[in-house]
Formats: C-alpha cells, sequence, structure tokens
C-alpha cells in the first residue's frame, strides 16, 4: 500500500496549494514567457513616462505570476491564468500610453493652431487698421481725384467726338452691319432722334431705299448701366425710332423691323468710359439675301 | 484501505469548495468592463472586437465554473475576462485618439499653407 497510496497522495497534493515538493522540471507555460516580453516592451515605451500607474500594475500582476510559477510550477493552470493576465496589463499600460501620447500631439497642435490664428487677426486688424485710414484721408486729396476724373470726361468727350464724325460699315456673318452711335443720334435716356443726326440716317435711308429686295433689321443696344428692363425698353424704342425715321425716308415698312436687344450683345467691356460709350448703339443689318 | 485515497480525494475537494469564497464581486466588475467596452464601441475596432469577444467568452467559462462550484478557476477565468474587456476598452479609444490627433495636426498644417500663401 505504501508507495502506491504516498504516490497517490502525492499526486492529489500537487493538483491543490498544500505541498511544493513536487516541483518537477519542465518549461514554465507559454503564457508567462509571453507576459514577461509583453511587460519588457511596456516598460521601453511611453508609459514609463505617460502612465506609470498602469505600468506598476502591470509589473505587479507579473510578479505575482512569477511567484505562482516559483511556488507551485505544477499548477499549470493558475501560472497560466495569471500569466496571461500579466501579459493583457502590459499591453493595457502601452495602449493607454499610446493614447495619452495621441492627446499631447493633439494638444500641441490645437496650441500652435490657435497661436498661429491670433497672429493672423493681429495681421489683418492692422491691415483694416491702415485702409481705414486710407479710406478717410483728409479732403486734401481731393483736388487731384477732381483733376484726374476731369481728363477721364475729357477723354470720354472726345472719344464720342470721334464715333460722331464716323459712320462705321461692317461685313458680318449675319450680313452688312451699320453701327451708330447712341450719344449721337439720341439724347440720354430718351428715343426721339435728334436734329444732328438726321443727316447721318439720310444717307442710311437712301442707302437702303435702293435695295427694295432686302430685308433689314434694326437692333437697339445699350451699355449695362440701370436695369435690365429699363435698357430693354429703351432699346426698343429707339429702334423703333430709327425704323420710323427710315420709313419716313423710303425704306419700304414690309421690309424692315425693330428689335431691342438691351444689355444682352456688348461690343465692348462695360466697365470703362470708351466701352460703355461703344455699347450705346444702334445697328441697322442688312440681311443676306 | 480502500477509505484513504477516498478520504484524501473528499478533503482535497472540500478544500477547493471551502478555501475560495463564490466570485461574486468579480461576476460584477467583470461584467462592467465588458458594458464599457462595448460602449466606447470595441467591436468596431478589429483588434479591440477580438479581446472584446475573448472576454465574453472567458466570462460564460467563468459562470459554468460558478455552476459547479470551481470557485478559483471561476475567480481566475473572471480575472481574464475582465483584463480582456479592458483591453478592448483602451484599444477602441486608442484608433479615436489617434484620429483626433491626425485631424488636429491636419488642421495645423492647412492653416500654415494658407497663411504661407498669402
Amino acid at each position: 500500500m505504501s508507495i502506491r497510496s504516498s504516490f497517490v497522495i502525492a499526486a492529489f497534493a500537487c493538483s491543490g496549494v498544500f505541498l511544493s515538493a513536487c516541483a518537477t522540471t519542465g518549461m514554465p507555460p507559454p503564457e508567462l514567457t509571453q507576459a514577461q516580453a509583453a511587460y519588457k516592451k511596456a516598460e521601453s515605451g511611453d508609459a514609463a513616462r505617460l502612465k506609470p500607474a498602469e505600468l506598476h500594475s502591470a509589473k505587479e500582476a507579473l510578479d505575482s505570476a512569477e511567484e505562482a510559477y516559483k511556488a507551485s510550477p505544477n499548477d499549470k493552470q493558475k501560472v497560466t491564468d495569471l500569466g496571461y493576465i500579466a501579459k493583457r496589463k502590459a499591453e493595457y499600460a502601452e495602449t493607454q500610453a499610446s493614447i495619452a501620447a495621441s492627446m499631447e500631439a493633439k494638444a500641441k497642435a490645437d496650441a500652435e493652431t490657435t497661436k498661429l490664428q491670433s497672429s493672423v487677426v493681429d495681421s489683418t486688424s492692422k491691415d483694416m487698421k491702415a485702409l481705414r485710414a486710407e479710406v478717410s484721408r483728409p479732403k486734401a486729396e481731393t483736388p487731384k481725384e477732381r483733376a484726374g476724373r476731369l481728363e477721364d470726361e475729357k477723354k470720354a468727350q472726345d472719344a464720342m467726338e470721334g464715333l460722331r464724325s464716323s459712320l462705321s460699315v461692317t461685313s458680318e456673318t449675319r450680313g452688312i452691319v451699320i453701327t451708330l452711335p447712341s450719344s449721337v443720334m439720341f439724347a440720354t435716356g430718351q428715343s426721339r432722334i435728334l436734329p444732328g443726326a438726321q443727316s447721318q440716317l439720310d444717307k442710311v435711308a437712301q442707302a437702303l431705299s435702293t435695295q427694295t429686295d432686302r430685308h433689314f433689321t434694326v437692333e437697339g443696344h445699350t451699355d449695362n448701366q440701370g436695369t435690365d428692363l429699363m435698357n430693354q425698353i429703351l432699346s426698343e424704342q429707339r429702334a423703333q425710332a430709327v425704323r420710323d425715321y427710315l420709313i419716313v425716308h423710303g425704306v419700304p415698312a414690309a421690309n424692315i423691323t425693330a428689335v431691342g436687344r438691351g444689355t444682352t450683345k456688348p461690343i465692348a467691356d462695360n466697365k470703362t468710359v470708351d466701352g460703355r460709350a461703344m455699347n450705346r448703339r444702334v445697328e441697322v443689318i442688312v440681311e443676306k439675301p | 484501505m480502500r477509505t484513504l485515497p477516498a478520504a484524501i480525494l473528499g478533503l482535497a475537494f472540500a478544500a477547493g469548495c471551502t478555501t475560495f469564497p463564490r466570485p461574486d464581486a468579480r461576476v460584477a466588475s467583470s461584467e462592467g468592463a465588458i458594458r464599457g467596452a462595448q460602449e466606447v464601441g470595441a467591436q468596431k475596432v478589429p483588434q479591440a472586437s477580438l479581446h472584446l469577444k475573448l472576454a465574453q467568452e472567458e466570462r460564460a467559462k467563468a459562470l459554468d465554473f460558478m455552476r459547479t462550484g470551481e470557485y478559483q478557476r471561476a475567480e481566475y477565468m473572471l480575472m481574464r475576462s475582465e483584463a480582456d474587456a479592458e483591453l478592448a476598452n483602451a484599444m477602441a479609444r486608442e484608433v479615436q485618439a489617434k484620429r483626433d490627433a491626425e485631424q488636429a495636426s491636419e488642421r495645423l498644417e492647412a492653416l500654415k499653407s494658407k497663411v504661407g500663401g498669402k
């Protein structure tokens, strides 16, 4: 009985925690060695600096596992469990450190952003101050401005004179286009034909009345000053006025139509004085047969 | 003679039962840890969802041990569950923290290039 039963006793004792005398040679469970490696890794990273408490907790768990292994190396289950837990705790410490590092980086970037934003605000408000100062400068500048304005006005007047003396006739895909500047023909905002324009219109009437088999279109155009509706109406009225004049002076009514184009077909830049003058026109189009 | 091994068996068994108290507190805390991980969306983050799943399996095993009276094994299994759940939780939050840091960095770069181009 003695050998066999003492064996049995020893076997049962080893499964419990009573005797540690039955130590056998064997590798520690992989969970323990992995826990040791995981702790080393966590220790060598940011955790030591950023999350010392969590790292310490991981160390304690590792110590428990190692003690259990020393005390009862055959209690594989316990050592395995404690090793597993220790490994997780080391990974936990590392992950927490990573979170803290990301938060540090975010805080740093945010601080730099705020600093940069306030420097932009500062320089913008400086610019605004300078601009405001310039705009509200005392009237001493006005004579210079007035001289500039007068010069611009004279230029516009000269341009108008030039237009008055010429009658532009061009050949286009839509036909022959006779362009009459509105400044010559009408007073501002009016559609009554000025006396000074009559000699030119007579020439046009003469030319057209010889071409009995052709059709003519009178198109009124304006610049972009004022509303589109106003310009549309004015251009229509002016086109009609020219048509009426031409009919009275020999062009068959059936051959000529009048249409207003308003602001829709500029031929020059409305942003300049000269450009606007050019856009204000009446076109008489001799259509292709 | 036949009763000796039985007696030792009985002693060992009894010791396993009475030395270890029911780990009721740990049952509650491990459940809390799992819930915490779920609340931060661990199931949506690959690595984190793995540890969440392990935590849930370990907890289920622990409850089995509780039913068979193996309280020590239950305790350790619950400790494992809690450790996995907390790791899952941290991993989920790590993904968000990294994203936040990246966004902050991108904001800064965008502002720098806008200001620099002035």
